[in-house]
């Protein structure tokens, strides 16, 4: 384990170097992309992968996160970029409560009862953005703090990355994990061996959404512009695709497909199709092939570097 | 002998109505420790709903249900687990797609504390206390003989030993009283003979009070200290096998009225 953790972290810091000194800031730009995705990834997968919680409000949870980190660090803490990670947690946590919130009306609903109560999380959280002109409202919220340099943005991106799966796999593997796979599997039985389904299933929701919240920060200090149509049901539905794509269950899974649907796009972008955009052709017929020659994913419930 | 209080399980006055159909109507019964009590009626009789009222599904209208002198009609179904009362389905509801193994662990978890924050860090005490946890459920598989099948997938056992593994599941969670509903159904002669012998080994092995549901009269008359019989949602009769059989109330219940 620490032989693999220890050639993670040299890989990670070659990364970073190639990225720093023989690509262009578009590559770079797409990297920390990629980077803030598979943390939207993971979130989700979490939810609604091991805890079968349908989830179609995760754009509400990362505009919570976005917002907070971005006000927070603006007003409060004078601009220091030095601060952003403070601020990503405090995002987090507003993200959290707003999760908790959610999951008390909602902890008996499921499948796609569920997944309504939560794209209506969404909008509201995205309508009272739009009202709101300390945060300027529709014109969207300018000049967010930004990262010195890419590598300092790669490093901390890639540490809070590095947190997330970590948390969000030992708690898959671990007696919590176990719980919620149970009660995916089969509700009353667990119910009746003693699981407390309503806790467990609140827990999730909070930690997901947690996760989902730094994501949105980090997002923001990315872009450094935020609006509310950023945080649409567009953006709900493309971190479900990640998560879908990449295995629902499986946490490589979706740092893989974070990386491979970042690239993608990009990638069709600069095919030389002779001034026809073919990207938005040829990307969604990709996502149909994968759903039907594999529907439980790229990885299905399984871990990269598990048998 | 039956004093109040050796009653293990103390039912009083139960009542339950669903819309204008009274489905169980001032019942009352009791559970002697260590006693095999077959709680037996002819379709719609009310049985699955005095145990779903038993195991926390349904809230009784009016009533009492004592366990252990402890009130716990209020309690919700994992409360009234932890409270030691176990209970297997009718239709067999294991999960499915987790090993065998996975789930008698997943009963034994919940009648210990492995915290969060050990769980998050995989610390060395939470390591040690799966592993713990791990060998309890081996050796509670391989006095039932499962334990060759730990990595199967729960579905991919044949059904008798799905019934068996239900069994096993129930009993992780330490109870005092199991609850059996309809456990011969879909079985055939050889199987039951089997699932008998299972019952009394169980109740013996673990010194537990049973509850048993069951269609099968045969099973029922064969293995049961006394049985109590619902029609309609009342009590009809109770009492040893031998005098259950010879109620006219019953016979009727079952064949009907002698024209």
């Amino acid at each position: 384990m620490t032989k693999k953790l220890i050639l993670f972290f040299i890989s990670f810091v070659v990364t970073g170097l190639i990225c720093q000194f023989f690509l262009n800031s578009y590559i770079q730009s797409l990297v920390i992309s990629f980077l803030v995705n598979a943390i939207m990834a993971l979130s989700l997968n979490f939810i609604t992968g091991v805890a079968n919680q349908f989830s179609l409000g995760h754009a509400g949870f990362m505009a919570l996160g976005a917002y907070t980190s971005a006000v927070i660090t603006k007003e409060f803490f004078g601009h220091q970029w030095f601060m952003i990670p403070i601020s990503a947690l405090i995002g987090g946590f507003i993200a959290s409560f707003a999760g908790y919130l959610v999951s008390l009306p909602s902890f008996k609903l499921r499948g796609d009862y569920l997944a309504i109560v939560t794209f209506g999380f969404a909008e509201i959280v995205r309508v009272v953005i739009l009202n709101w002109n300390y945060v300027g409202g529709p014109r969207g919220y300018s000049s967010i703090t930004a990262w010195p340099s890419f590598t300092v943005s790669f490093a901390i991106t890639g540490i809070f990355l590095f947190i997330t799966f970590l948390v969000l796999y030992n708690l898959k593997i671990s007696w919590f994990g176990r719980n919620l796979w149970a009660i995916n599997e089969n509700e009353i039985a667990a119910e009746v061996m003693g699981t407390p389904i309503a806790k467990n299933k609140r827990s999730a929701f909070m930690i997901s959404s947690f996760f989902a919240g730094v994501g949105g920060a980090l997002y923001a200090h990315h872009v450094s512009y935020i609006s509310p149509a950023t945080f649409g049901f567009l953006m709900s539905v493309q971190i479900l695709i990640f998560a879908v794509f990449g295995g629902l269950g499986s946490m490589s899974g979706s740092v893989l497909s974070a990386m491979i649907l970042t690239a993608l796009p990009e990638v069709l972008r600069s095919l030389p199709t002779g001034g026809i955009d073919l990207r938005m052709i040829i990307f969604p017929i990709l996502l149909i092939l994968v759903m039907i020659l594999r529907p439980q994913g790229l990885m299905g419930r399984k871990e990269i570097f598990e048998k | 002998m039956t004093t109040e209080s050796n009653h293990v399980l103390n039912i009083k006055n139960l009542n339950l109505s669903f819309g204008g159909i009274k489905a169980v109507d001032q019942v009352d019964f009791h559970i002697s420790k260590n006693e095999l009590l077959g709680l037996i009626g002819p379709n719609g009789a009310g049985k699955t709903t005095v145990f779903n009222m038993i195991s926390g599904f349904y809230q009784a209208d009016s009533g009492s249900i004592q366990f252990n002198e402890k009130e716990i009609s209020a309690l919700s179904p994992d409360q009234i687990n932890k409270a030691g009362i176990a209970r297997t389905f009718q239709n067999i509801r294991l999960f499915g797609q987790l090993t065998v193994l996975d789930n008698v662990l997943l009963a034994l978890q919940q009648t210990i504390n492995l915290g969060w924050f050990e769980s998050l860090f995989r610390t060395k005490t939470y390591i040690e206390k799966e592993r713990l946890l791990t060998n309890e459920c081996l050796a509670l598989l391989k006095i039932f003989n499962l334990d060759q099948y730990q990595n199967e997938e729960a579905n991919n056992l044949p059904y008798g030993l799905q019934r068996k593994l239900e069994i096993v599941r129930a009993l992780a969670t330490k109870p005092k009283l199991l609850i059996l509903d309809e456990p011969a159904a879909g079985m055939n002669h050889q199987e039951t003979e089997d699932l008998k012998k299972l019952i009394h080994f169980v109740k013996d092995k673990f010194s537990l009070t049973v509850l048993l549901i069951e269609h099968d009269m045969k099973l029922v008359m064969s293995i049961c200290d006394r049985l109590v019989v619902l029609n309609r949602g009342l009590k009809i009769a109770e009492g040893s096998p031998a005098d259950v059989k010879k109620n006219p109330a019953v016979i009727e219940a079952y064949l009907g009225k002698r024209s």
